[in-house]
């Protein structure tokens, strides 16, 4: 192992630039007490953080919630909440969500997904190359401008599963983490810098928004879901 | 109003890091409060545009710190103190770790106090290494530290199942 555990843990947390996350990434294909080392820090965060979470959705103590005056009185539960992002999805991309369903029709053939980027298996489109990489490690708090892959949104399933939205030239859709892979839910012909970007985000967005098992991640959760490997606690 | 809309919005996530902290629910709590308390009393030293989260996770943290000082001149003890883990050092840790596997609050609690804020701040609550630097006002060569010790101290306590 060429990396000392400094390396690796900044690794695991996301903090290398990417020429460095890259040579770990290679290295570890070939060097299997590097690959433990990355799986043991991996399955330390993802224990801790599913140790932890429950906590956050424990109703609020009302000595604390009455600290804080009548906005107390504001409904922050999670249904409304999904209601109205809901609403707010359908409402105003109506016509773009028309105009992506006519994209939609075509799916099936999806003769435009470049083969570098997915593999199926067994019927089922699985990401790979670049794509895989975005969806893997690419944070949307952070991503540049003009990255190939553009991470949308991220968030949690009904079946409890991470899923991301993303965006490229040439394909759009959800992958949803499948074990070590990333299942592609949705597809889309991409329509980056094409007349057609609103219809396939709003499709995007509302077809997120009806997957949701809660609130999409925010950007500390998005890069705590991706420190600990997108694993879910069971 | 927006400044106590953005408070409850961070509560939940502030009573997960309070309980990290201080392991006991109830004394969590009382440290959420005391916190929610001091930054409505100094909300004028928050500025509008700057992170409310941070804000909040400093000022807890440091009423946190008060607390175990004043604990200690008290001459109240927590269970297990950080002295005794570090002077054990990792033998005293292995014997240890078959009691603690798979009690993630107790190895958490031998955890020295500085390794178990930084882990929290990192692991649980996934901030970056300099927003920890930032929020526990130490250098970032002092977070990747301490992390590194809390991080290989709670893997031998968790044991591999970790």
């Amino acid at each position: 192992m060429s990396f000392d555990p400094t390396t690796i843990a900044a690794f695991v947390d996301g903090e290398l630039d990417d020429l460095t996350a890259r040579r770990i990434e290679r290295a570890a294909e070939t060097d299997a007490a590097l690959a433990a080392e990355i799986t043991r820090h991996r399955a330390l965060t993802a224990r801790l953080a599913e140790h932890y979470a429950p906590i956050c959705d424990e109703p609020i103590p009302d000595r604390l919630r009455s600290l804080l005056g009548d906005v107390t009185g504001v409904d922050t539960s999670l249904a409304d909440r999904r209601e109205t992002r809901r609403a707010r999805f359908s409402t105003p991309h109506w016509f773009a969500i028309a105009a992506s369903l006519v994209l939609g029709l075509t799916i099936g053939l999806r003769p435009w997904i470049p083969a570098a980027d997915v593999q199926t298996d067994n019927g089922a489109l699985i990401a790979a190359g670049s794509l895989a990489k975005a969806l893997e490690t690419q944070l949307a708090s952070n991503q540049p401008s003009d990255a190939a892959v553009r991470i949308g949104v991220s968030f949690e399933d009904k079946a409890g599963r991470y899923c991301r939205s993303f965006e490229s030239a040439r394909l759009d859709g959800i992958g949803c983490r499948d074990g070590e892979r990333w299942r592609l839910e949705r597809t889309l012909m991409g329509q980056r810098n094409g007349d057609y970007r609103q219809a396939t985000s709003g499709e995007l967005a509302a077809a997120a928004a009806a997957m949701m098992r809660r609130d999409a991640l925010d950007a500390r959760g998005e890069r705590a879901a991706r420190n600990a490997g997108w694993v879910r606690r069971p | 109003m927006r400044f106590e809309q953005e408070l409850v919005e961070l509560l939940p996530r502030l009573r997960r890091f309070a309980r990290g902290l201080s392991s006991d629910a109830s004394d969590a709590d009382d440290l959420c409060q005391a916190a929610i308390e001091r930054a409505l009393n100094s909300r004028d030293q928050w500025q509008d545009g700057t992170r409310l989260d941070s804000w909040m996770y400093r000022i807890t943290r440091n009423l946190w710190i008060d607390e175990r000082r004043a604990a200690g001149r008290r001459g109240s003890h927590t269970p297990i103190d950080d002295a005794v883990t570090q002077v054990a050092g990792d033998g005293a840790a292995e014997v240890e770790a078959g009691a603690l596997r798979g009690d993630v609050d107790a190895a958490m609690a031998r955890l020295p106090g500085e390794q178990r804020e930084v882990v929290l701040l990192v692991l649980v609550e996934g901030y970056a290494y300099r927003e920890a630097a930032d929020i526990l006002d130490v250098p970032i060569g002092t977070v990747t530290s301490r992390l590194a010790r809390g991080r290989e101290s709670l893997m031998t306590y968790l044991g591999e199942a970790a």
